[in-house]
């Protein structure tokens, strides 16, 4: 599916909050480089406050960066026309209150090319496809968190973009929402789309990403393939067929000389929260330590 | 009615208009562009900085030039919806509701109920929409950043000026069928709060002749309704006149026999009127019999009337141009409503007396053709026939100007003068008054130590009549022009301010365009008492604005500090637009024609002119923000 073309670029990317009088308030995110490529599915992890809303907004153009560059589909971010190929979940489904939901989707919808017929066509299959047929004319100040939550979904996916940006998608939804929200954005990717998402839950993160960046405060701690992350190295899982018992004997021989005790043999995994604690404490023990996500780097 | 600052015809005025603002909006542009690249460079740095700005005046421009309808539509829809949603029509029933309070406290029985009913409304309407505009452009964008759904939408290949564009045409949409409802309901609320009639009781009428054919000619008075009566005619052949009063008069129909005749009177007639005045040009005569361009000042602040003293030789003397047979076969209907101003009480209930001539400006033969007697501000019509028979006095005279490069000059100079011109007995307005198009009319007052006071639209030719409902809503244009710039700034200021701060600046720019014509002066170093640094010292001195200042460091320092002032002045006050330019509603009620050039037409451009450098600098304001701070 992934291919080599670079949807996402970050340029050592950074963001200071400034007050009103121009003092600095927050560093929010320190020289990020960051690629992403088509077709697959990034996720961006770490606490509250390390800065990934802060990446999203930078990328969309919401946010002017302090210094650094992000560039979507080549283009700067601040350029209106990469919009027409982007969805964007923002963090809380910021919508009109006073719409309903299909007047929600008609209005995002009109502020893309595209005939009448097929915005028609569309609205009606996004609100099947979040479950929010029976409540289509209801106005979104009456909907739950969870509803306004698919709608914002259904919102982000009006114009069929190709680059998929979502923030926290899974918040606010209950389980059986967040297995649907999961198996969607893995069709999403089937279908070829590429899916920046960004989460502190770290389940998500496991189940459906290819590659995650680990953030704490503002700076990139972690990059690579989930698969390759979560290996644990000083640990040895050795599960194998085909071995004699002569061999097993002498394995176990071996381990037991160390003074260890076999339980299965082979390189196990751990959990990403396991991971994610560690870093965290690495990072606290060693400050100023940061990855750098340039190309070809954490495959 | 007052008009303090006659607008120019749209061909005298659009050619130095488009030239001024052409000049103003480039000198914005350059200030905008080196405040532009100021702000970037200290930002990004002196190499970078200059790119950043270039590169966001050309997306700008490009944002500008490449908006959407479709999407404009949207947004403007979006606009409309959340004014809805804001509950807008509550606007409306609050106006109604002030209506039917009002149809309490306004008194039918007032002189000129008309006028009063008219300004009412016209003034409660400007004041709910205004203030309806103002909230709803003030709060929308800020709310908007607040809630942060602008996210979502500029997420969207949104570009900024399709967002203020937007937000401009819905609040414009919303407030435009806003208006149309309050205007119909004003309508009504007016037509039928003043209507009236009369019963005419047989009973109290008395012969007023003898007999013919059995039937009698009768007069006397209505019966009192809205405070006021009417005299009344019937003459022997049973058609009824009823004499206008209180600005009105009604349509009487006579029926039954002879002894017992019956009355059936009609609603009011003239009471909403929509004149059309031709205006002259007026200088004045002074006592020593010199034209001068300002009369006397008695001493008022305010310098729109001068005044000519009774008993002399002065006169105030409006020049007529383009006066045709055609448009006037039987005669000038001169209209004047002057200011009488008294340095002794003498007989209050009497008026002072006053005279009216005609003078032709080629021959200088002047016919004063009627004596009168003027009470303060008391509307006089005097209609002056085709043949003129009935004259006070005829005589040939010149006028006399002094200037500074050709010394004393007479027009018609004084040995042309033909005497014999004015020993006739009967004159003709057009064959000997009028010449070219040109007539003059005098004003003199006639009571020593009285005077009399006037401005130029004090005393009008009334031309012909045009339609009221036309008249009224054009009145409501030029609230609509209002609402519209309100709009306007109100978005403007509101992309780069939080709401509340937005509305104060709005409320600003809509005071000080109110003042922009003082402003204006002010700038151009025309107002007594000097500029803003000179009057604080006027003040903590307690001096008077004609004194002059002791010369000495701090006046020089004052009135140097003063010349500042007076560019930045100069720049707001045509930053600002002039709101009072767009106030028809005293045309209205007075029963003045709306003309279209220049009422309707110079105040449209002249928004317009507001409008599009607003639009512009809400588009850059919005586009240099990050929405998402
Ligand atoms: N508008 C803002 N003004 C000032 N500080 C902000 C603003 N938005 C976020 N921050 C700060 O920037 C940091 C990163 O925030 P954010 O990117 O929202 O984190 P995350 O999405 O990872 O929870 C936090 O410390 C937060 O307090
Ligand atoms: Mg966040």
């Amino acid at each position: 599916m992934q291919s080599s073309e670079v949807v996402i670029e970050t340029r050592s990317l950074s963001k200071v909050y400034r007050d009103f009088w121009g003092r600095q308030k927050v560093r929010a995110l320190k020289a990020l480089d960051l690629e992403i490529r088509r077709g697959e599915i990034f996720g961006l992890l770490g606490p509250n406050g390390s800065g990934k809303t802060t990446t999203v907004k930078l990328v969309l153009g919401l946010l002017f960066p302090t210094s650094g560059q992000a560039l979507v589909f080549g283009r700067d971010a601040t350029d209106v026309k990469k919009n027409e190929r982007i969805g964007y979940l923002p963090e809380e489904s910021y919508l009109y209150r006073f719409l309903n939901a299909e007047e929600t989707l008609e209005f995002y919808g009109r502020l893309f090319d595209m005939p009448a017929p097929l915005r028609r066509q569309r609205i009606a299959d996004l609100i099947e496809m979040v479950g929010l047929g029976w409540a289509k004319r209801r106005q979104l100040r009456e909907y739950s968190k969870g509803m306004t939550r698919r709608i914002g979904l259904a919102q982000a996916l009006i114009n069929d973009p190709e680059l998929i940006v979502l923030d926290e998608p899974t918040t606010g939804l209950d389980p059986i929402g967040c297995r649907e929200m999961k198996d969607l954005i893995l069709r999403l990717r089937d279908e070829g789309k590429t899916i920046l998402m960004c989460s502190h839950l770290l389940a998500d993160v496991q189940d459906v990403c290819d590659r995650i960046g680990i953030l704490y405060q503002g700076e990139l701690q972690e990059l690579g393939r989930v698969d390759s992350l979560l290996k644990v190295r000083d640990t040895t899982e050795i599960r194998a067929t085909g071995l004699s018992e002569a061999c097993q004997a002498e394995i176990r021989q071996v381990i037991e000389r160390h003074g260890g005790q076999v339980l299965s043999i082979g390189n196990p995994t751990t959990t990403l929260e396991e991971l994610f604690l560690h870093i965290i404490r690495e990072s606290e023990a060693h400050p100023g330590r940061r990855v750098r996500g340039g190309a070809g780097n954490g495959h | 009615m007052v008009i303090e600052n006659p607008l120019p015809h749209f061909a005298e005025w659009f050619p130095a208009a488009a030239a001024s603002w052409l000049l103003v909006v480039g000198v914005l542009i350059v200030a905008a562009l080196v405040l532009g690249c100021l702000v970037s460079v200290l930002r990004y740095g002196p190499r970078l900085g200059f790119t950043v700005a270039l590169g966001t005046a050309v997306s700008g421009v490009v944002d500008l030039v490449c908006m959407s309808p479709r999407r404009v539509a949207a947004l403007s829809w979006l606009a409309v919806k959340e004014a809805i949603r804001r509950r807008v029509i509550l606007v409306f029933v609050l106006f109604v509701v002030i209506l039917l309070f009002a149809g309490w406290f306004l008194d039918v029985g007032s002189s000129e109920p008309a006028k009063l009913y008219l300004s009412f409304v016209l003034t409660a309407t400007t004041y709910l929409v205004l203030l309806l505009a103002l909230f709803l452009s003030a709060f929308s964008l800020p709310t908007d950043v607040k809630s942060r759904t602008i996210q979502t939408v500029v997420t969207k290949p949104v570009r900024p000026s399709e967002i203020v564009l937007g937000r401009m045409l819905g609040f414009t949409i919303v407030g435009t069928a806003l208006l149309l409802l309050m205007s119909v309901v004003s309508y009504f609320f007016v037509t039928r709060g003043v209507s009236h009639t009369h019963e005419v009781l047989a009973e109290n009428l008395r012969p007023a002749g003898p007999a013919v054919d059995g039937r009698q000619p009768l007069s006397g008075t209505t019966e009192s309704s809205q405070g006021h009566r009417h005299r009344l005619f019937v003459d022997a052949a049973g058609k009824g006149v009823i004499e206008s009063e209180f600005g009105h008069w009604h349509e009487i129909q006579v029926g039954g026999t002879s002894d017992k005749p019956s009355f059936e009177v009609g609603g009011p007639e003239g009471m909403f009127q929509a004149r059309v005045p031709i205006y002259g040009k007026l200088r004045f005569r002074s006592r020593e019999g010199v034209d001068i361009d300002r009369g006397i000042n008695v001493g008022d602040e305010w310098f729109y009337r001068s005044f000519i003293q009774g008993g002399s030789v002065a006169a105030a003397i409006w020049t007529f141009s383009n006066i045709r047979e055609s448009q006037f076969p039987d005669g000038l209907p001169v209209e004047m409503n002057i200011e009488v101003f008294r340095t002794y009480k003498g007989n209050i209930e009497k008026g002072v007396l006053g005279s009216l001539s005609l003078r032709n400006p080629r021959t200088g033969l002047i016919v004063e053709v009627k004596v009168f007697e003027s009470k303060d501000f008391t509307p006089l019509f005097i209609f002056v026939p085709r043949k003129i028979t009935e004259f006070s006095g005829a005589d040939v005279i010149s006028s006399k100007r002094e200037t500074p490069d050709k010394g004393v000059e007479f027009s018609p100079p004084q040995n042309l003068l033909d005497r014999r011109l004015a020993e006739r007995k009967e004159f003709d307005l057009f064959n000997d008054l009028v010449a070219d198009g040109e007539v003059e009319v005098w004003l003199r007052c006639l009571e020593p130590s009285q005077y009399f006071g006037a401005g130029q639209p004090d005393l009008w030719l009334h031309a012909a009549d045009a339609s009221f409902e036309v008249n009224f809503f054009k009145g409501y244009f030029g609230i609509w022009l209002q609402m519209v710039l309100v709009i306007a700034f109100g978005v403007t200021f509101s992309t780069f301010l939080s709401g509340p701060v937005a509305m104060l600046a709005t409320v600003g720019a809509m005071i000080g365009g109110f003042f922009s014509d003082f402003l204006t002066r002010l700038s151009q170093h025309a107002v007594l008492g000097g500029g803003p640094f000179e009057a604080i010292i006027r003040l903590v001195r307690q001096e008077n604005l004609m004194t002059e200042l002791e010369p000495g460091l701090r006046t020089t320092a004052a009135q140097m500090a003063d010349r500042v002032a007076e560019a930045g002045l100069w720049v707001i006050a045509h930053i600002l637009p002039p709101f009072t330019e767009f106030n028809y509603a005293d045309w209205v009620a007075y029963g003045f024609d709306i003309t279209w050039d220049p009422w309707i037409v110079v105040p449209a451009l002249r928004a317009l002119a507001f409008l599009v450098p607003v639009f512009v600098a809400g588009c850059f304001f919005l586009k240099t923000r990050e929405v998402a701070q």
